[in-house]
């Protein structure tokens, strides 16, 4: 039991050091770009540092893009431990912001229920649209993640025109919607920058996500499903329903998301492009995290310095913030590698008994016992 | 421009024909190769990061050495390079072909982006000559028909040449039976002395390179500039063509082309402020025909009710707004998404588990059975 425990901390420990190599690794590539570009490596760093994290409004910056990928993050965890990959957490981040901008724009309320009801819809917003692809997955057989990702590609049409015409505001060209009322927007958590009451989701949501797939029915069903479908068959459980529940699931944590970036975003207003490159990011910050719910937040937070830090270091040294996006894939690659090294290195150590290669994404070892 | 050209859809309308080929072959491309590495049991979600950077590289190369045939090797290159590190992660180190392909996306995303603004942030864009059509003498004199199939530049008949030689190739060759054979059954391969590796490898880094090649005729071949996300889409229409294909090389010519008409379509849709009545033609009589074709296997016993009754409203429906003509607004980005929704409904339509290599997205390791 001890022994148990303790291998499973030590891999823990190598987890975490592998992560925080593939991090370093990133950020020295990423480094190199801009020494390229002509600007001198400490001065490319501090600008980094200052823009990630400098002043007061830099830090509320980057805490604030913490919560959607936190929440993008947690989206995956759950798909992924059900071994469902898909990939359309854009898609129903823009989804999730409409159907906030529904209640927001159109209802009338306090703030004591106009909030949590412009929330809830944006969760139910990214869960309709996850729920086209559960449907046609369970269904219809459709791989759910090229379905997925041709209805991202339908969501940002979709969003293109909704705010150009049901929604958009007539008092400018501009392809955004009217701004919206404070009844329906997160509190300012620090005055005068983007850090809103909505960063209290990370924590709360990080521990709930954890605790569903490790403690309850639900999550032990998960893992079952995940592990193989078969096995989950002959327990009597339906790969389908529980796909699909993971599937919606991880679109209402995907449209909590666009929530956040719609009434706690630095404009009162919603836009084409809110959504960016969250979606994506978000699987990103997940594999960093090695698939721990817990795990993610700290990953989360490195990805949004990138994504605060990049974007200031744009207008102070005049580097590409796409270089950000990059760095996040290349960040996915490097795990990737960095998993199959780690799996090699044990193997030599354990010396040639013959056990099979782990995949990254297969979650076979995720179904030890919750104790 | 002609009014009667802008409106029409038929099935005669050479300028939609001509436009639908021209638009199909950047999908029809990358999905040769794909159907290549896809029977050879990796699927590369990457496959719009493939053709990303080959239409960047392709246009650098062919603006900073002033030569267009070395822009368009550089595009395959790349795309081939991009191809490399997806077999490095999943053939090599097994990794999971999903997470790595959406990987590469992202990091394709990004650097031709970043590179992008880096390069030719802050000049005009230049736009390098383009890639001349190549007439085929005598056919393209064909009136209407001639121009619309036969005069086009080398790409569009290279695609679909391609067609005919990947049937050679899948069925005709020693090569081609082992490329299928890994994705199927690779441990027969392997006994058969053939290394699976190497037909994965050789499946992957074709997709690249055609994928590439794709990217190249979006950027240099068909404008001559490049710009952010230029394939917008089209790497993941060339997945779905392969599965719509049903893994076999006709069927993904088939997908294609239709995909490849459907953005045709809603390029011309798009520029109408209201809908022909023409699509509420063609709506009803594809309706129709399910009807028909359900009708038919009821007499088999295999009824699907649901479906019966939604095509049969959508039948009336049809002739219903044919004849009534209504002044229907539907604005651009709705039809813009036409090509996503059209493969969505395919993918739905299809009933395609049964056709696909059983060991897709499979890692293989000698042992595993």
């Amino acid at each position: 039991m001890i022994g148990a425990a303790r291998a499973r901390l030590s891999a823990g420990g190598v987890d975490f050091i592998l992560s925080v190599a593939v991090a370093i690794i990133a950020l020295l590539v990423a480094m190199i770009f801009v020494v390229a570009a002509g600007v001198g490596f400490g001065h490319g760093a501090s600008a980094f540092v200052n823009g990630a994290f400098g002043t007061k409004l830099n830090i509320a910056g980057t805490l604030a893009k913490t919560v959607p990928l936190t929440m993008v993050a947690l989206g995956w965890i759950v798909v992924f431990k059900a071994g469902r990959f898909h990939v359309g957490f854009p898609g129903q981040i823009l989804i999730g912001g409409m159907f906030v901008s529904i209640i927001a724009l159109k209802i009338h309320l306090p703030a004591a229920i106009h909030l949590p009801l412009a929330v809830i819809a944006g969760m139910v917003g990214g869960a309709a649209f996850a729920g086209i692809a559960a449907w046609l997955w369970a269904k219809r057989g459709v791989n759910e993640i090229l379905s997925t990702l041709l209805l991202n590609l339908v969501a940002v049409q979709i969003l293109a025109w909704w705010v150009r015409h049901p929604f958009h505001d007539n008092s400018t060209p501009l392809p955004i919607t009217k701004s919206f009322p404070n009844s329906s927007r997160w509190p300012e958590l620090l005055k005068n920058t983007d850090l809103h009451w909505d960063i209290v989701l990370v924590p709360v949501v990080a521990v709930a996500i954890s605790f569903l797939l490790a403690r309850t029915l639900f999550g032990f069903r998960t893992r079952l499903v995940g592990s193989g479908e078969q096995v989950a068959r002959h327990a009597g459980i339906s790969p389908e329903k529980v796909g699909t529940r993971a599937i919606l699931l991880s679109g209402a944590l995907a449209g909590l998301a666009g929530a956040s970036l719609v009434i706690a975003g630095s404009t009162p207003s919603m836009g084409e492009d809110f959504g960016s490159n969250y979606g994506f990011t978000g699987i990103a910050v997940a594999l960093l995290a090695r698939n721990s719910p817990i795990a993610s937040i700290p990953a989360a937070l490195l990805f949004a310095a990138l994504e605060q830090g990049g974007g200031v270091m744009e207008g102070t040294v005049g580097i590409s913030s796409s270089l950000v996006d990059f760095i996040q894939g290349l960040m996915i690659v490097l795990v990737l590698a960095a998993t199959t090294l780690l799996y090699l290195a044990r193997r030599k150590q354990q010396g040639s008994r013959g056990a099979r290669p782990r995949s990254q994404a297969t979650p076979q070892a995720e179904l030890e016992p919750a104790r | 421009m002609n009014v009667i050209a802008t409106i029409g859809i038929g099935p005669f309308d050479t300028a939609w024909l001509a436009a639908a080929l021209v638009l199909s072959t950047p999908i029809l491309l990358a999905a040769m190769g794909e159907l290549i590495s896809e029977r050879a049991g990796i699927l590369n979600v990457g496959l719009e990061g493939f053709m990303l950077v080959g239409a960047f590289f392709s246009y650098l190369v062919a603006w900073k050495a002033n030569n267009l045939a070395a822009g368009i090797a550089a595009g395959v290159a790349a795309g081939m390079v991009f191809a490399a590190i997806m077999g490095l992660l999943t053939i090599e180190a097994k990794a999971d072909q999903i997470v790595s392909g959406v990987g590469i996306n992202l990091a394709a995303a990004g650097l031709t982006a970043y590179l992008f603004d880096e390069i030719f942030g802050n000049r005009a864009q230049i736009v390098v000559p383009t890639v001349g059509d190549l007439k085929v003498p005598l056919l393209s004199k064909i009136p209407d028909f001639g121009p619309a199939l036969f005069g086009h530049d080398w790409t569009v008949y290279l695609a679909i040449l391609l067609v005919p030689a990947v049937w050679l190739l899948f069925y005709r060759t020693k090569w081609g039976l082992a490329i299928r054979g890994a994705g199927e059954l690779p441990a027969a391969v392997d006994t058969a002395g053939i290394s699976v590796r190497r037909v994965r490898w050789f499946g992957v880094l074709t997709a690249g390179g055609l994928a590439g090649l794709g990217g190249v005729n979006l950027a240099v071949v068909q404008v001559g500039i490049f710009h952010q996300d230029m394939t917008a889409g089209r790497g993941f229409l060339a997945l779905v063509a392969v599965i719509f294909g049903r893994w076999r090389p006709l069927g993904v010519l088939g997908a294609c082309l239709a995909l490849g008409g459907a953005d045709a379509l809603q390029l011309r849709l798009a520029d109408q402020n209201q809908v022909p009545s023409q699509v509420w033609g063609v709506l009803a009589v594809l309706a129709a025909a399910f009807v028909v074709y359900q009708l038919v296997r009821w007499r088999q016993g295999r009824p699907r009710k649901v479906a019966l009754a939604l095509a049969g409203l959508v039948a009336a429906g049809g002739v219903v707004l044919v004849t009534v003509a209504p002044h229907i607004d539907l604005p651009d980005e709705l039809w813009r998404s036409l090509p996503f929704l059209v493969a969505l409904f395919v993918l739905a339509g299809a009933l395609t588990r049964a056709h696909m290599p059983s060991k897709l997205t499979i890692p293989y390791s000698r042992g595993d059975g």
